[in-house]
């Protein structure tokens, strides 16, 4: 049995986009996933980060077994998603950010226990493990709450119990910590690792066997970084990177990172400023009463050009800090922008 | 927030097999008969109203001078609009709900059947839509003084349970429709009620319709069920049947293996057919 | 320039209601589908008449039936629309919320979404007379109708069915989401009051008193005298009403279930505001 608890080669999906009535003739293709190929290991906490609209759930989608690849294959706990479902789904579960599931009528420990028994839980050992998890993520004084009572943010914690549940040994996240305010996105991540990290399988030697293994899709870069022990970068369908944070961070090393607020900007680009030499990736953005710019320098020197540019542009320097790496710096370093910037482009096809 | 020092339950305590079909049912009838704890507004619209209906057929009969027998007919048809009702509505029609709700796709992921989940909405639906068959017999009987003569208590139980196999069974056929369609699944529900009520026979014996139509008809299970029952109730019943009660049985097992077989396979391949084209989790609205 | 509030709900509501009527499918499938619903229930009335009488279409029970019938289209489509936008905006689109925080007015903004509903109504109620013409000897001659009799009573009859489809929203925000069509349910129970297929002499006489309450009931007797005058004037029931007593009394009613639904929207309103019931999913 392969090591891997999830698995991916030349992952490819295409949506067909079917126009209004108007543009029925016209149908439109979407290239949601592009040649990915994945490994996550057994016990391993894996993030995919990403901008709305990359492809995140789509890939999710397809290892959950609710959606076909249109080329390339997947495996889940040593299964093919498309030819084995049925082997996938006992091991698995997901939980999408933001999502309504469950039956507003019924009470939070009501709607819990319904999914268990969908997995085949014992009723009285669901029902403990309820009142367990409840309590992990805060929510045991809201057992008995009807759901549709309960605010967005803990909703959201009922759902993530509903993940942890049914104890699979893949579990998806799909922007977990979305609509959830600091403390609640705290406690979630908490339990994220806990689980990872103190949950064994009741069998299993060698590399990785025996340990949970979970997913997580993320646009917080913070959450991300705190979080996985392994991140993919991914954009417009396509994986970037792969690797360990410290380890995408560590390409950026030799680099200088820069931070600098100025004065307007009076029509100063990013493409100016990467055309110096030295300038590898410039990101600028708008805030109140002048700009922010974000620089990764090939070398310190380089920083004096910049300041010339914006000298003879006559922008006025604020503030300049230099910093560390962070994994937005390794995204803006492969996309070539922030990961802001991409999703107001993206907005559009964001799905 | 808590630490707990294990999160993990044994794999093997979990059920599978014939045990996790029975837990499905029962989990998935759970909200249904929850809610309509909760909410016994239903009452009011699913029993008290539909029977005001029913009555109004009954009256039609009077007002044109219907012999006594049709009264009877149009009560044993009302009750059993319920059961239509309730394949239609409660379990059809409910994924379109489940889709958009976006529990679908969690039933889907779990290792559960299509099959239990949407048996539950429909057991969940029956002590409702039992109610409702019950409520419209005795009192369109007290009301209306219907008289009965039940030939066989054996064979009627058996066309009632043969029936309702059968149209749970062509009820989970057109569910699988609902995996891949969204809204035009709900309209064509909603185009489903008078039509059938009519080729069926619901208020009028089918014998009434001309031959072809009739057995055209018969591919829905209350049809056969309902002109067997009215043929095994009412006194006249027989004379108004449109085949012999034996034969009306024995179409409908073969509609029960037919429809229960043909759900199983059009569920699996309509699943497939929707992860292919990314269906299952879209909302078309 | 600014349109007023109640128009600019009650357009906007119209316009919406027929997309979400009819964008599902292509022109065709829709035309079948906007048909094929009340001619089966006009069918169903048909096939009843005809295995007891024998095909006696040239009974003046026949017409009285099939025009009762063809005009009460009208009451399920106004109930269930006005009713069905409530659950739909509120279960499904989850949008009730928005309509209620926007600067329109709610009622006439349900109303409006019943217009599609009744447009598509319109369509098989001439659908159905025009059948009941060529195939079944219902005697509607156009030379013959009453129009001004006949568009009055329509303007009239809506406007009464509006203000009981306003009723049944108002309630409709207090209950769950149920599987079934509360719209249809309460049509099909009025079927029994309003005299549509049968005259109300029919009933038992502690029942009567409903029929004679129902505007439905003035309404379907108008809209027979207007198309067919001396058949419909064949059943005792209201012949001893003048055109112009009927027209009073529907008006009457009409005014009262107005001045019913504005006081049921109020109450229904305020007591779904106060237990938090407009954004609520009760699905089940």
């Amino acid at each position: 049995m392969t090591h891997f608890a999830i698995e991916t080669k030349d992952l490819s999906r295409i949506y067909k986009i079917r126009g209004n009535k108007k543009e029925k003739q016209i149908r439109k293709e979407l290239v949601a996933l592009e040649n990915v190929n994945l490994t996550v290991e057994r016990g391993e906490l894996f993030g995919l980060l990403g901008p709305n609209g990359a492809g995140k759930t789509t890939l999710i989608k397809i290892l959950t077994t609710l959606l076909a690849p249109t080329s390339g294959w997947a495996r889940v706990a040593g299964y093919d998603v498309t030819q084995h479902p049925n082997l996938v789904r006992p091991r698995i579960n997901m939980v999408s950010g933001g999502e309504s599931s469950g039956y507003g009528l019924l009470t939070v420990r009501e709607n819990l226990w319904m999914f268990s028994q969908f997995y085949g839980m014992p009723s009285k050992e669901a029902n403990q493990r309820i009142v367990e998890l409840l309590k992990m993520v805060g929510l045991e004084d809201r057992i008995h709450t009807k759901s549709s009572d309960l605010s967005t943010g803990l909703r959201q914690k009922m759902n993530i119990v509903r993940g942890f549940l049914t104890d699979p040994e893949v579990l998806f996240l799909d922007e977990p910590t979305l609509g959830l305010d600091v403390g609640a996105a705290r406690d979630v991540r908490k339990l994220i690792r806990t689980w990872v990290d103190t949950s064994p399988l009741p069998s299993g030697e060698g590399k990785g066997e025996g340990r949970r293994t979970l997913l997580l899709t993320t646009h917080y870069m913070v959450e991300a970084e705190e979080l996985c022990d392994r991140v993919a970068i991914i954009n417009k369908g396509r994986v970037l990177a792969c690797d360990t944070p410290a380890n995408l961070k560590r390409n950026l090393q030799r680099d200088a990172i820069f931070e600098i607020e100025t004065s307007p900007l009076n029509g100063l680009t990013s493409q100016i400023l990467q055309d110096q030499p030295e300038v590898k990736k410039a990101a600028l953005t708008d805030i109140e009463g002048g700009a922010r710019l974000e620089l990764i320098l090939k070398e310190e020197a380089a920083l004096a050009s910049v300041i010339n540019i914006l000298t003879q542009k006559e922008i006025k320097v604020k503030r300049l800090t230099k910093r560390e790496p962070t994994l937005e710096d390794v995204f803006m370093d492969l996309v070539g922008q922030k990961m802001e910037e991409v999703e107001k482009e993206e907005a559009p096809h964001a799905g | 927030m808590q630490a707990n020092p294990s999160l993990a339950l044994s794999a093997s305590q979990k059920v599978t097999g014939w045990r996790l079909f029975l837990k499905t049912i029962v989990a998935r009838a759970y909200p249904r008969v929850i809610g309509q704890q909760r909410e016994k507004s239903w009452i009011f619209f699913d029993i008290f109203l539909p029977m005001l209906g029913v009555a109004a057929y009954v009256y039609v009969y009077r007002a044109i001078g219907a012999p006594e027998e049709y009264v009877g007919f149009v009560v044993m048809g009302g009750a059993m609009t319920s059961f239509w009702m309730n394949v239609l509505w409660s379990m059809s029609s409910q994924l379109y709900w489940e889709k958009e709700q976006g529990n679908l796709a969690l039933y889907i992921i779990a290792p559960n059947s299509m099959m239990a989940v949407l048996l539950g909405m429909a057991v969940g639906g029956l002590f409702a839509t039992t109610l409702r068959a019950a409520v419209i017999i005795v009192a369109g009987s007290l009301m209306f003084n219907v008289t009965y003569a039940v030939a066989s208590f054996t064979q009627l139980l058996l066309v009632f349970f043969l029936a309702m196999t059968a149209l749970y069974g062509m009820g989970m056929m057109s569910a699988s429709l609902f995996l891949l369609l969204s809204r035009e699944a709900w309209h064509i529900s909603n185009l489903a009620q008078e039509p059938i009520y009519l080729v069926s026979g619901f208020y009028f014996p089918i014998k009434s319709l001309n031959f072809w139509v009739a057995a055209a008809a018969s591919i829905i299970p209350l049809t056969l069920g309902l002109d067997a029952m009215r043929q095994l109730i009412f006194p006249s019943g027989a004379l108004l049947g449109f085949l012999s009660v034996k034969v009306e049985i024995a179409v409908l097992i073969v509609l029960c293996v037919l429809f229960l077989t043909a759900a199983k396979f059009l569920l699996d391949y309509m699943e497939k057919l929707a992860i292919r084209e990314g269906r299952l989790t879209e909302s078309r609205r | 320039m600014n349109r007023s509030e109640t128009t600019r709900s009650f357009t906007m509501a119209t316009w919406l209601g027929w997309q979400v009527e009819s964008n599902w499918t292509d022109p065709f499938l829709f035309a079948i589908y906007v048909i094929i619903k009340p001619l089966a229930s006009a069918a169903i009335l048909v096939v009843m008449y005809s295995i007891i009488t024998g095909g006696a279409y040239e009974s003046p029970l026949f017409p009285y039936i099939y025009l009762g019938n063809a005009f009460y289209t009208y009451v399920g489509a106004v109930m269930a629309g006005v009713s069905w936008a409530v659950i739909d905006d509120r279960e499904h689109y989850k949008t009730l919320k928005y309509m209620y925080i926007a600067p329109i007015n709610i009622p006439f903004y349900w109303l409006g979404r019943g217009v599609s509903r009744f447009l598509i109504g319109t369509v098989a109620v001439i659908v159905i007379l025009t059948a009941g013409v060529l195939f079944l000897n219902v005697p509607l001659d156009l030379t013959q109708v009453n129009w001004g009799l006949f568009i009055v009573s329509l303007l009239l009859g809506v406007t009464m069915l509006a203000m009981m489809g306003l009723i049944l929203a108002s309630i409709t925000l207090m209950v769950a989401h149920h599987f079934f069509l509360i719209g249809e349910a309460v049509a099909g129970a009025l079927y029994l009051f309003s005299g549509a297929i049968f005259p109300l002499e029919v009933l038992p006489a502690w029942l009567r008193p409903i029929g004679y309450a129902m505007p439905i009931t003035y309404w379907l007797e108008l809209m027979r005298r207007s198309l067919i005058g001396d058949v419909a004037q064949a059943f005792p029931t209201l012949a001893q009403y003048s055109n112009l007593q009927l027209l009073g009394i529907l008006l009457g009613l009409t005014v009262i279930f107005a001045v019913a639904s504005v006081f049921t929207f109020r109450w229904c309103d305020y007591r779904a505001r106060e237990l938090g019931l407009i954004d609520r999913v009760s699905n089940y």
